[in-house]
């Protein structure tokens, strides 16, 4: 099958998952709006405590604020068109993936599409908050307007390497099942760390965070040249090298993982 | 031409040991001692082009992970499984589109929209011409009724009426080999019947080739003409029923209606073996191989005169449970 | 002896999971640490107050130990879920109040999260972070009381909440709100008098800062435990709301039949 085959199926299973939902009366908009709600005041302690204190090892709350708005909405990327990934464990423990190996296409492609939704909430919160920060950077003459097209870039490379991540891990699935712990700070907890300046850790930790689990190319290490004219441009192109082989390898790894696949009893 | 080459194959799960004692979840998760368990041995058969054969087994046997191992879900520890002359685990994509699969227990139709929606969506899958689709589908609604639900969501149709959908999709994109896995668990006698009939036409008019695994002796009996026997990873037989029931050698039972009296001599052939006699009807158990039935007949007739003979060969869920 | 055996049934019901429940604690501990580098980033450069960055640590590591005591309970105390099921009903016909009923599940389950996850998290934190525990009995002793006290705040609020569900199928908008509020409103990461004013002055309005920042105060020696009397009112309110919405739960059910 050629590439605009599988991607005309690809659009197919999509419509498919959207009208699977549509025939429940599913509050899909409520739930992510609440999801959005919680994200939000999260980012609201943090600007309490900014707004007291005034900066965080030199970093204003506009670049906190870019630092956060990125990383929801490369997460809200991932999670819309990978959320199945992160889901895996179902599909290990209740034996579903047989179904999906029985059929003639690569299993993420016929995996990925099952669960497909629209996060209007976070892209609303993210979108907000990034506004919001650009405005008051840019008001105060700290960037200019080609930060715009590449905060889009980095969203996606940031996507791109958060779905690496959230493979990699699903993909130890195939050997211990259960992976909800370890995603827990494989993705949730590394996360949450980059939403802030990674100077604030020891050396150690700073340390995983851009090599292991790599959150720090998706909003920090970018940002340090788009916000504050450190490194040089050069940073950009690294970034989506860094997405690009972050993609490779854990595409190997899951394919090497599936080989392993035990299933379920009988 | 075979169809299905399996060799040698062998399948071991290593299950990670449950520690014990305090923290006991954690250290399971570190530890590296694995419980080893062999779920297929050593599995070696042939099936040829236009075979029915039946596999069956007790639970835990191996059969769904013989199942799982042709069809590619599961890697095989060591040996080989070729397709058609296509390898399932190393080119899964190109060998998974010439076959169909149908599990008992999970539908491959897509739960919440009506069941043409789920046909669509494997004819593009499968790369099935729009016409071809529409001539099969016709074809198939005849043979399985499926015009009274076509337009319902798979997840309100019964037990019956999904099976029925799900042999049709695995059909959609005419593939030679089909794999059912317990097609006629859970099924009334009428479904049975119908689906059946379905297999039959598809193996004898169409000439499929297909693999039934089944814990029903009436779908083995009725419909393969070969009958593969696992039991602890390994085959313990690979022939065809009637011979199956002579290497069994379960005797036949045999129930003599005498008219009038009969006597039975102290001495009789240890071929035969009396086991009941009331008023006028004789019960006796007899191995056919051993003694032909005329001869039998024969002996039978000295006791008395006969009038009505009536033969029962044993069932074949007692030949299975000899073999099992 | 009911109550006694609704609890600990709970409590071993969670002991399968220990293994599991460790794992997640390092993500849980994961976080605090992350809090507490920001607090000592942000010391480097400001002055903190009476906490210093030494206190601010030891506020971090207590607040994020508690919050399994206090704050992660099981979700509308398992009301919605009975709902859906409509298994509420025959919880309502029991000869035990659905109140005291659920309060002492819930108990088991707090124990065992106090047990298996506060305490280890708290454990890591001191060693990490070379922590002082408080030299007076009586500090502890407050600080439990407040502990006890924010748990059963907790357990009141979480009722209500679940409660709510016989009404509405988005209770989860008042599950997730009330995390929202706990955020913002209970000292969760920031001490209370370093919010806005106007702000604080709404957070004293509600119970929340009763369940992370008083305690909190008081075991870091802050406080001598007068605050306790605002839990002490605060427990005595709830409580009376949690009866009458049981009354109204039981009048719904036997006019609608569950």
């Amino acid at each position: 099958m050629k590439t605009t085959s599988w991607f005309t199926l690809y659009k197919m299973l999509i419509r498919t998952s959207i009208r699977s939902r549509m025939q429940y009366k599913f509050n899909f908009v409520m739930a992510s709006v609440l999801a959005a709600l919680i994200q939000i005041s999260e980012f609201l302690m943090v600007a309490l405590v900014l707004h007291k204190f005034g900066a965080i090892k030199g970093w204003s709350l506009h670049e906190i604020g870019y630092l956060f708005a990125i990383m929801t909405l490369s997460k809200t990327l991932y999670r819309t068109f990978g959320n199945e990934v992160h889901h895996l464990e179902k599909y290990l423990v209740g034996g579903e993936l047989d179904q999906l190996l029985t059929r003639p296409m690569p299993v993420l492609l016929a995996l990925l599409p099952q669960n497909f939704r629209i996060m209007a909430g976070e892209v609303l919160q993210g979108g907000f908050i990034l506004c919001w920060s650009l405005a008051g950077m840019m008001h105060s003459g700290q960037i200019g307007w080609t930060v715009i097209p590449f905060s889009l870039l980095i969203i996606l490379t940031g996507a791109i390497i958060l779905f690496s991540i959230g493979l990699a891990t699903a993909t130890l699935g195939f050997w211990t099942t259960r992976i909800e712990e370890l995603q827990t700070i494989t993705e949730d907890a590394a996360r949450t760390a980059a939403q802030y300046p990674l100077t604030l850790y020891p050396k150690w930790m700073s340390g995983i965070l851009l090599t292991v689990i790599p959150v720090g190319f998706v909003n920090y290490v970018p940002s340090l040249y788009l916000l504050r004219g450190e490194l040089g441009a050069w940073v950009l192109v690294a970034i989506v090298v860094v997405a690009i082989l972050s993609l490779a390898a854990s595409l190997r790894f899951w394919k090497f993982g599936i080989t392993k696949y035990q299933s379920t009893g009988s | 031409m075979t169809m299905i080459t399996a060799r040698h194959l062998q399948k071991e799960f290593k299950t990670p040991v449950v520690r014990e004692g305090r923290f006991s979840g954690l250290r399971t998760l570190f530890s590296r001692e694995y419980l080893s368990k062999e779920a297929v041995r050593d599995i070696s058969f042939d099936i040829g082009k236009g075979e029915f054969v039946g596999y069956i087994g007790p639970n835990g046997a191996g059969k769904s992970t013989t199942i799982k191992m042709l069809t590619g879900i599961l890697h095989p520890t060591s040996g080989e499984v070729l397709l058609g002359g296509m390898n399932p685990h190393q080119e899964r994509r190109r060998t998974v589109g010439r076959l169909g699969v149908v599990f008992g227990q999970r539908s491959q139709l897509w739960w919440d929209l009506p069941v043409k929606d789920s046909y669509d969506i494997l004819a593009e899958m499968y790369g099935v011409r729009a016409e071809d689709k529409t001539k099969r589908l016709a074809q198939f609604a005849e043979l399985l009724d499926l015009e009274s639900f076509w337009a319902t969501p798979v997840r309100k149709l019964s037990l019956g009426q999904r099976m029925r959908a799900d042999l049709a999709a695995s059909m959609l994109h005419d593939p030679e080999l089909l794999f059912l896995d317990e097609p006629t668990i859970g099924l009334d006698v009428n479904a049975k019947r119908n689906i059946r009939q379905f297999l039959r036409t598809l193996n004898e008019e169409f000439g499929k080739t297909i693999l039934l695994t089944t814990h029903d002796m009436d779908d083995i009996e009725q419909l393969c003409n070969r009958v593969m026997v696992i039991n602890h990873g390994q085959l313990t037989y690979d022939g065809s029923i009637p011979s199956l029931r002579d290497t069994i050698g379960l005797p036949t039972l045999i129930r003599v209606t005498y008219r009038g009296s009969y006597h039975i001599p102290d001495a009789i052939s240890s071929a035969i073996q009396i086991t009941g006699a009331e008023n006028q009807i004789v019960t006796v158990e007899v191995n056919r191989k051993e003694w032909s039935t005329m001869d039998i007949l024969k002996q039978l007739e000295q006791w008395g005169e006969i009038e009505d003979v009536e033969m029962k060969e044993p069932d074949f869920e007692d030949i299975i449970h000899r073999v099992y | 002896m009911l109550y006694f055996t609704l609890a600990s049934k709970a409590y071993s019901r969670n002991l399968q999971y220990r293994g599991a429940h460790m794992v997640h604690n390092l993500a849980s501990a994961m976080f605090g640490y992350m809090y507490a580098c920001l607090w000592i980033g942000i010391g480097a450069d400001h002055s903190l107050g009476e906490y210093g960055t030494q206190g601010m640590i030891s506020y971090i590591a207590f607040t994020q130990s508690s919050l399994w005591i206090s704050g992660f309970l099981t979700n509308g105390l398992g009301i919605p879920l009975t709902v859906r099921t409509g298994q509420i009903a025959l919880d309502l016909m029991r000869p035990v109040h659905l109140f005291t009923h659920l309060m002492a599940r819930e108990w088991g389950q707090i124990a065992y999260q106090f047990v298996y996850k506060s305490i280890p998290i708290y454990l890591l934190f001191s060693i990490v972070f070379s922590l002082q525990w408080p030299s007076e009995g009586s500090t502890l002793l407050f600080a439990a009381i407040g502990l006890a006290g924010a748990s059963y705040l907790s357990i009141c609020m979480n009722y209500i909440i679940g409660a709510t569900a016989m009404w509405t199928t988005e209770s989860s908008w008042l599950h997730w709100g009330n995390h929202a509020m706990m955020n913002l409103l209970a000292g969760f990461f920031i001490p209370l008098e370093w919010l806005p004013d106007w702000l604080e002055r709404i957070a004293w309005l509600s119970p929340y800062p009763f369940l992370l920042y008083v305690p909190t105060r008081i075991y870091l020696g802050y406080e001598n435990g007068s605050l306790l009397w605002g839990t002490l009112i605060w427990c005595v309110l709830m409580t009376f709301v949690c009866l009458a919405i049981t009354q109204v739960l039981r009048r719904k059910v036997e006019v609608q039949g569950g």
